[in-house]
């Protein structure tokens, strides 16, 4: 009877749900708990949707491609528009899309596995100068949050055949993991930012499919996977579509479970001895990027609390290294001793200090909600004005972000990305004066343009042959603003 | 004990991955109040929508938040619409989190019956919550259910948490005509007193028990709290629902009398005091206002209009709290302003201004019209030219070109109004009335040109139960005058069936529980005036539960002993729950007479037991029986009626003797004024036949008749 606790609806019992229910009540459960907003934050919304999108996959009955891909475009269509402004969902869904048309897309040149047509590959020479890709025709009116309502009306544009890619030649197909296919020609590839989603390769070879490397303890059922696959497709072309995407999504949960792990990794060569960096909010891509440093390097660090949204959090993080606030979702994951514990300093500061310490700080690290087409960013608020600051003192901004957030939604109508949250944690609701005679707003979030930002890090390595000595410059980008666009080659829309 | 054990075991066993115990929410989907007339004529309450959404869906949110299983929905009227509501949405679909969503439907006339109703059903297997079909509030629960369990655990007394929000001196969603006032120990957070202060009284003085302050470290005294009618119960509660029958009222009746005899049933209530989320019932129109406002300003989020509660929805912000949903026809130089709610499909014109506005969908605004502070619900149409200022305009009434509508205003479901009129803010315009003897019936009224102006349709808005009419207008406007007392009198005391005494609504019973008795001339002590409630309703309860009159005459005796009240009291108690009960009979159908001729033969020694002037020639007391019993019927629908077949009846069962009858037609007080003169007119012809009977005797033999004294 004790153990009778209620506990409201959350990350964690909505994946212990979905074990039991039907795919349909699911997706609806994932809607209203969305709107309810008791899945919020890149995060729990990433973990969610790729273990509803797995269940998606596994309950479709059929081998038709074209067929699953319009399920799962359907399926995440309804899910956007429960929360346009949670954009990580709709990323999801078009990294499962690509995911499909991948595998498809494999079967189709599976008799050649690396005969890939060189349209495939080479990117439009744009590319290579760094400038932004041709737009599709359709992106000047393409807001993804319309699509919430507006159903993409130009999807017809792209047949769903997927063997049509190579049409649409200037777009890169979504190398993914182990989907993917070593470049025959690795030169461009390398030197495209597109690369940023392959995995490195250890040898482009012929025999060898990709080796995948999203998580380093992946890698050997990886490669078994695919010699598998392979006899798969020497046994004459039955293509297990729903097994092989399905592998795909679990290796992009993976990936989501060790973004932060590899983001880390690279905090030895940002951050050094003595520096004092400047952070806020509770993020834990941040906290284990210092922390990884920290067993290395001394540093001061510096928080800006954010009060009112995150400070509980952000105080809980630093005193316990638990995030006081979170559900006991991620179980685990984010149990970890505080900076303080390993002789960091750490000093709490609140929101408003932070131009008056500017002067003083080597380095801002940021986290981030989303990075957008554009490069911008929609981080907590409070980011915004620390940018700003750290322009005018030139201190370097960077921002630690998974691949996951990286979002094709080009920000036209900056309000419609901030999400406003409760009034009542500005002003205290009890004061009837206040509440009767002045308009409270309460922005969750900032805007952050793209040329605040100095570097980004990722968790994905832009392609290299040799990962262990260069991965940090190739990780992270100055200019990741032709990334989201082209990211997804056909799923802009949803 | 032990085959509790075993059971649990089996619950266990059988769903090892569910929880022991789901947790039960019961929805009074209808409060049995009017306080939304005349909308809820047409529609049930909690489906008028709420910054455009069903004030239910709210409710089922709060529920669904709280990691509610199974939900038992109260219907009283409409059940049918909220049934086709609850069937077609998302709630009762598959993917609802609610494992169950049961639909009841009974025949209560107070939530004290729906209670008893429910104890009845044996529905609910733990603790549960009960909350109303019009809460808004995104309150995570769990905090107070461990504090609720925890208590419970120690002590098994402990059988309700009721679950307050902080709010401080003045606010706008707290209750306006009253404030409740809580008397809690904060050490233990239990409640050990509850007072309802009408503030119209401007009273300020609360009664403690002198014990409470000597056996309490500490005590609060707290009036700054919103009581959002969200409780967790044990079944105990419904239990001492069920001993209590009296009991209608959640707090005024059932929690203030058991915190009242803490030393006989030893039970005690808690508290749950929040200091940040947002909480609040939406119970009166004043409190629709100000929810609304709190939604559309985001004090309630994530339940504002942008998160798109309901399937199909599609509003977005936009700065300044303006919310638009797809396909808004907007013309080029029309001004939309802060803190407004526009609907899918709804056109506003040129050069309109729309400010502070909840506007529903498919509404036709024309051009150079000013709208501020309204609520204007789907399909509404406003010409050309018109100004509407703080007023409700519901489904597709429309009103035409010139007009000015003023604060306060009420426009119902159809109505029409023509061209160039101006409504004042006094008005409820309506197209239909109730038919009182159908119960819900409604048929619609003849339109009322006056009012509605050439080509309008819709009369104004008569409530049959006439209290309130000012309240509810005055209400909307946010600084109405406090409600003021207008000349009741005992007849409310009928309309409690209907409308009974809500804990929110305390003037209504203050009214037909005390002022309405007081009002009809007394100057009893507050001691006294509870013996009218008491004794009224212990009757009344009794004779629909069909007591012997022995029995009850018992326990009256009783009651009038323990608070000392006189004759004239105890016969005013006989008179109203007499006169409620064939009300109610005849109600459901009976014919009056039979009605009359149950009540009255049944119980016919209860009238004799309160009079005693059978041996004297002044037969006061048979006269004051007949003028309470005037004054009783005298606002009553058919009043002149049951006042003549009551009379005929008594005189018949020798209750009343034929003198008493013909002084009381003489006393000067029973046609004091025009009302009384109009009931008692059909009696006329009663008094005129025993006129001729007495003098006839009186000249016959009239020995004989002392012979029989």
């Amino acid at each position: 009877m004790q153990g009778a606790t209620i506990q409201a609806p959350g990350l964690s019992t909505y994946l212990k749900s979905l074990k039991n229910t039907p795919v349909d009540a699911s997706v609806e459960h994932f809607i209203s708990l969305l709107k309810r907003r008791q899945i919020r934050n890149s995060r729990p919304c990433a973990i969610a949707t790729t273990a509803l999108l797995l269940r998606v996959v596994a309950e479709f009955k059929g081998r038709d491609a074209a067929k699953l891909i319009e399920r799962i475009k359907q399926v995440g269509r309804r899910l956007t528009s429960a929360q346009p402004r949670e954009v990580v969902v709709g990323n999801i869904v078009r990294r499962v899309l690509g995911l499909v048309r991948e595998v498809v897309d494999e079967h189709a040149d599976g008799q050649t596995p690396n005969g890939s047509e060189p349209g495939h590959m080479a990117p439009h020479p744009q590319h290579d100068s760094l400038h932004r890709p041709a737009l599709h025709s359709s992106i000047s009116t393409f807001s993804p949050l319309r699509h919430a309502v507006v159903e993409p009306t130009h999807a017809g544009i792209y047949p769903d055949n997927a063997s049509d890619v190579s049409e649409h030649s200037r777009r890169p197909p979504l190398l993914t993991s182990h989907t993917s296919y070593a470049p025959t020609s690795a030169a461009p590839l390398v030197h495209s930012l597109f690369g940023l989603f392959s995995q490195p390769a250890d040898t482009p070879s012929n025999t060898s499919t990709p080796t995948g490397q999203a998580s380093p303890n992946g890698k050997s059922t990886l490669t078994a996977l695919n010699l598998e696959r392979l006899a798969d497709l020497h046994r004459g072309q039955s293509l297990d579509l729903k097994g092989e995407v399905m592998e795909g999504i679990r290796e992009l949960q993976d990936e989501l479970e060790t973004s932060d792990k590899q983001i880390a990794e690279v905090a030895l060569e940002h951050i050094h001895a003595n520096e004092i960096i400047l952070t806020h909010t509770a993020s834990t891509t941040v906290q284990k990027f210092l922390m990884f440093a920290a067993r290395k390097r001394s540093f001061t660090v510096v928080h800006a609390e954010t009060y009112p949204h995150d400070h509980t959090a952000t105080h809980g993080i630093l005193l316990t290294g638990k995030k006081r606030e979170a559900n006991p979702d991620d179980d685990g994951v984010d149990k970890w001793k505080p900076l303080t514990d390993v002789g960091i300093p750490v000093y709490v500061i609140p929101d408003s200090h932070v131009f008056a310490i500017m002067s003083r700080v080597n380095k801002v690290i940021l986290a981030t909600h989303t990075v957008l087409a554009n490069g911008g960013l929609v981080a907590a608020a409070g980011a915004h004005m620390i940018a700003k600051a750290a322009k005018e003192h030139q201190t370097p901004v960077v921002v630690l972000s998974g691949v996951y957030k990286l979002s094709p939604v080009y920000p036209f109508d900056i309000d419609e990305l901030i999400e406003h949250g409760d009034a009542g944690s500005v002003v205290p609701y009890d004061d009837g004066d206040f509440v009767d005679k002045v308009d409270v707003e309460n922005p969750l979030y900032d805007y952050v343009p793209a040329d605040l930002v100095d570097l980004y890090i990722t968790n994905l390595i832009l392609a290299d042959t040799h990962p262990r000595t260069s991965t940090a410059s190739l990780r992270t980008t100055t200019a990741p603003k032709i990334l989201p666009c082209s990211h997804f080659p056909k799923e802009q829309a949803l | 004990m032990p085959p509790k054990g075993k059971k649990d075991q089996g619950k266990g066993k059988s769903g090892e991955e569910e929880r022991d115990e789901p947790l039960q929410a019961v929805i009074l989907a209808d409060p049995f109040e009017t306080r939304f007339s005349p909308f809820t004529l047409e529609h049930p309450r909690c489906l008028l929508p709420l910054a455009n959404t069903p004030l239910i869906e709210y409710t089922f949110e709060f529920l669904a938040n709280a990691g509610v299983e199974e939900v038992f929905v109260y219907c009283g009227a409409h059940r049918d619409q909220v049934e086709d509501y609850i069937r077609a949405s998302k709630w009762s679909a598959k993917s609802s989190p609610f494992s169950r969503l049961e639909l009841i439907q009974s025949t209560s006339y107070s939530i004290g019956d729906a209670m008893r109703d429910l104890d009845s059903r044996s529905l609910l297997v733990g603790d549960f919550l009960l909350v109303y079909g019009d809460v808004v509030s995104n309150l995570p629960l769990e905090s107070a259910l461990t504090a609720h369990r925890a208590r419970r655990a120690k002590d098994k007394n402990a059988i309700m948490t009721m679950v307050l929000r902080e709010a401080g001196a003045t606010h706008r969603t707290k209750a306006r005509e009253t404030s409740p006032v809580f008397v809690i120990d904060p050490q233990k957070d239990r409640c050990l007193n509850f007072e309802q202060m009408p503030n119209r009284d401007q009273t300020h003085y609360l009664s403690i028990d002198p014990e409470l302050l000597s056996t309490h470290q500490e005590l609060e005294i707290r009036q700054d709290l919103i009581d959002c009618g969200i409780d967790i119960c044990t079944p105990d509660v419904l239990a001492l629902w069920s001993d209590n029958f009296d009991f209608q009222a959640p707090r005024k009746g059932f929690l203030h009398s058991v915190l009242k005899d803490y030393e006989l049933n030893g039970k005690t209530f808690h508290t749950h005091i929040i200091a940040d989320h947002y909480a609040a019932r939406v119970r009166n129109l004043h409190a629709y206002d100000s929810v609304s406002k709190d939604i559309v300003a985001r004090w309630a989020y994530p339940l504002c209009p942008d998160s798109n509660l309901v399937q199909g929805q599609s509003y977005r912000l936009q700065k300044g709290n303006v919310y638009k949903e797809e396909g808004v026809i907007l013309a080029r130089d029309c001004v939309i302003g802060s803190k407004t709610v526009v609907g899918r499909g709804t056109s506003i014109g040129q050069q309109s201004v729309i400010t502070n506005s909840i506007i529903g969908r498919n509404c036709q605004i024309g051009r150079n019209v000013k709208i501020d502070g309204a609520y204007i619900w789907d399909y509404a149409s406003i010409g050309d030219g018109s100004t509407v200022t703080k007023a409700i305009i519901a489904n597709e009434a429309s009103i035409g070109r010139r007009c000015t509508v003023e604060a306060g205003a009420l426009i119902s479901y159809g109505v029409s109004i023509g061209e160039g009129m101006t409504i004042r803010g006094s008005h409820r315009i309506t197209r239909t009335k109730r038919r009182r003897e159908q119960g819900e019936d409604i048929v619609r009224g003849d339109p009322d040109p006056a009012i509605v102006g050439q080509n309008g349709d819709g009369f104004e808005f008569q409530d049959s139960d006439l209290d309130e009419d000012d309240e509810l207008v005055d209400n909307l406007v946010s600084e109405g005058p406090i409600y003021n007392l207008s000349n009741e009198s005992i007849s409310t005391l009928n309309s409690d069936s209907e409308a009974p005494t809500d804990f929110q609504l305390p003037q209504r019973h203050d009214r037909s529980a005390t002022s309405s008795f007081l009002s009809v001339g007394s100057a009893d002590s507050q001691h006294a005036a509870n013996f009218d409630h008491d004794a009224s309703s212990s009757i009344y309860d009794s004779l629909v539960d069909g007591t012997e009159s022995a029995n009850i005459q018992l326990e009256l005796t009783a009651l009038r002993m323990s608070t000392n009240a006189s004759d004239h009291q105890v016969r005013r108690a006989v008179v109203s729950s007499f006169v409620k009960r064939i009300t109610q009979l005849t109600k459901a159908g009976e014919p009056l007479k039979a009605a009359v001729a149950q009540v009255f033969g049944l119980h016919k020694e209860l009238v004799e037991r309160c009079i005693f002037d059978k041996t004297s020639v002044l037969k006061s007391d048979q006269v004051d029986f007949l003028l309470l019993l005037q004054a009783d019927l005298c606002h009553k629908e058919n009043g002149d009626a049951i006042l003549l077949s009551v009379a005929t009846k008594l005189v018949e069962l020798d209750a009343l003797e034929e003198l008493g009858v013909l002084q009381w037609w003489e006393d000067g007080k029973s046609s004091e004024n025009e009302d009384l003169e109009l009931v008692r007119a059909k009696t006329g012809s009663l008094v005129e036949f025993l006129r001729l009977e007495s003098e006839e005797e009186e000249s016959g033999s009239g020995s004989e008749e002392d012979a029989d004294e």
